[in-house]
């Protein structure tokens, strides 16, 4: 049975700053909230930044997760609010149903496999010289960079996740960078907007080696067509970088768009 | 009609600059209209020189309410000679000439502050007949009305009105949301709680911005006031109704809420 739980961490403490700075810590802390170990299971998490002061974190895991190690090192112990949430993830799975729409949101680390990097780094120029032909050597996997490729990523995996985006109500455009608004076709764009891009750099360990993300949040609407892919999306997570915080997708009711005018 | 009124402006402009006292280089702009720049903008409405006396508007009481807030912009303000000379200092030599700074200084600095899309609703209350006067002044302006400095000229009419035989706290509440339609669509649900400051003897703050005169010659002094600050619930004109299938009641957040669909 898959729970979700929201912790909150109280980034004025040295434990929550230390978490915070680095995914692989933060993916080590909530892994630690599981008590079979070492742990199997697909966890997907996610930071939220809807609150200043408060950073939360989002956690889906398949088994009845504790947060007290969390709460007692960087969060609120025994304050109000700061207890973590924990709610029993199967009400939203089976609400799923054909044409039902919903709210989303999704960190993810948009990503594509090239065979030619167009300025390759050293390791990959040897990799490139090792391999005898091309059909043996596997690609290189670069992150999109712009806005545009962003969207598109996620445009075009939504069908095989089982929802799809429709289109805006109100046919405005959407927030892509002004060379590629001209190339975007005419119509009302889809209702979804990328809310956040950023780059997320860090070390595995003290000297482990270096990674770069290159992440985006995108939030809008969508409408479900296959509810046991959504299923499995919704438990497995769209894209790479899962372990450091990515492709976690959430689900909230619609609200009314307010008025304009 | 009575003895008093209450006469509501609209203060809304792409810019506006409410001073208070700051001087020299350094010209602020404080977060509300003062008492100072509205009693400016009715003496210039009513065509009042400079030298004018301003002892029958210093009676008048002040309420202002915070109908958008805006944001505060910097401008950053250089001024040189193009030939490449020292500018001149305040000082004069025998023949009235103004002399040159020394040390030289070749460029001066200022730095002023504007608040950018705020929208006001100041309200004036005071003696009926001396407010049905200015009422006709603002709406027939002798000199060009501007909300703190000159280069700030208001947007759309000025006056919303007289109010006969109420009092300030009254007349806020009942005024309606004055904001403009994209700061209104930032806002969801049937109520919006915003500021006012309203002048009351009794009152526990104390702003300085009483003018003496506006007369260049002397510069102005101010002096104090007591003030009283209040939050006035006012009606956006929305409907709370959302999709009753899926929204519990009593959502208005923007915010992305998963737990929400988990029958928390």
């Amino acid at each position: 049975m898959p729970y979700l739980s929201k912790i909150a961490l109280n980034p004025r403490r040295r434990a929550a700053v230390s978490l915070l700075a680095n995914p692989h810590r933060l993916h080590a802390a909530v892994l630690g909230g599981l008590a079979t170990q070492p742990v199997t299971e697909r966890v997907l998490w996610r930071l939220e930044s809807n609150t200043p002061h408060r950073a939360e974190i989002l956690v889906l895991t398949e088994n009845r997760p504790s947060w007290q190690h969390l709460v007692e090192q960087a969060g609120w112990p025994d304050a109000d609010g700061g207890q973590p949430l924990i709610a029993d993830y199967a009400p939203l799975l089976q609400r799923l149903a054909v044409g039902r729409e919903f709210a989303f949101r999704l960190t993810a680390n948009p990503v594509q496999t090239v065979q030619r990097p167009v300025k390759p780094s050293e390791e990959q120029l040897q990799r490139m010289k090792n391999a005898d032909t091309l059909e043996k050597r596997r690609g290189f996997r670069v992150a999109h960079r712009t806005a545009a490729q962003q969207l598109t990523w996620l445009l075009t995996r939504t069908e095989r996740h089982g929802f799809t985006i429709p289109a805006t109500d109100t046919g405005t455009t959407i927030d892509l960078d002004a060379s590629t608004a001209a190339e975007a076709p005419a119509g009302p764009a889809p209702a979804v907007s990328l809310i956040a891009r950023d780059t997320l750099r860090f070390r595995k360990g003290k000297d482990g080696p270096r990674v770069t993300l290159s992440t985006a949040t995108f939030q809008g609407r969508l409408r479900v067509t296959d509810p046991v892919a959504l299923q499995a999306t919704l438990l497995g997570g769209i894209g790479p970088a899962k372990g450091y915080g990515q492709g976690m997708l959430t689900l909230a009711p619609l609200l009314q768009e307010a008025p304009h005018g | 009609m009575s003895g008093q009124a209450v006469l509501v402006l609209r203060l809304a402009a792409p810019l506006q600059s409410w001073g208070g006292p700051s001087r020299y280089n350094r010209r602020d702009t404080q977060p509300q209209p003062t008492k100072s720049g509205i009693l400016g903008l009715l003496a210039a409405a009513e065509g009042r020189p400079r030298e004018a006396s301003l002892t029958d508007l210093l009676g008048l009481r002040l309420g202002v309410r915070v109908d958008q807030p805006g944001t505060l912009l910097r401008d950053y303000h250089t001024v040189s000679d193009h030939r490449g000379l020292a500018l001149p200092a305040a000082k004069v030599d025998a023949k009235g000439a103004q002399k040159k700074t020394g040390p030289a200084k070749y460029t001066g600095v200022t730095q002023r502050y504007y608040l950018q899309d705020a929208v006001f609703t100041a309200a004036v209350a005071g003696p009926a007949a001396l407010l049905q006067h200015l009422e006709h002044a603002v709406r027939h302006p002798a000199f060009p009305l501007s909300l703190g400095r000159r280069s700030c000229p208001p947007t759309g009419p000025v006056s919303l009105g007289l109010h006969p035989d109420t009092d300030l706290p009254k007349v806020l509440e009942d005024v309606p949301w004055q904001a403009s339609a994209p700061h209104r669509a930032r806002f969801r649900g049937a109520q919006v709680t915003v500021e006012a400051t309203v002048e009351d003897p009794a009152g526990d703050l104390t702003a300085t911005d009483v003018p003496d005169t506006y007369d260049l010659k002397t510069g102005t002094l101010f002096s104090q006031r007591t003030v009283r600050h209040l939050w006035i619930s006012l009606p956006t004109g929305q409907q709370t109704t959302g999709q009753a299938a899926d929204i519990p009641a009593g959502r208005t957040d923007l915010g992305h809420d998963p737990f929400a669909l988990l029958g928390w």
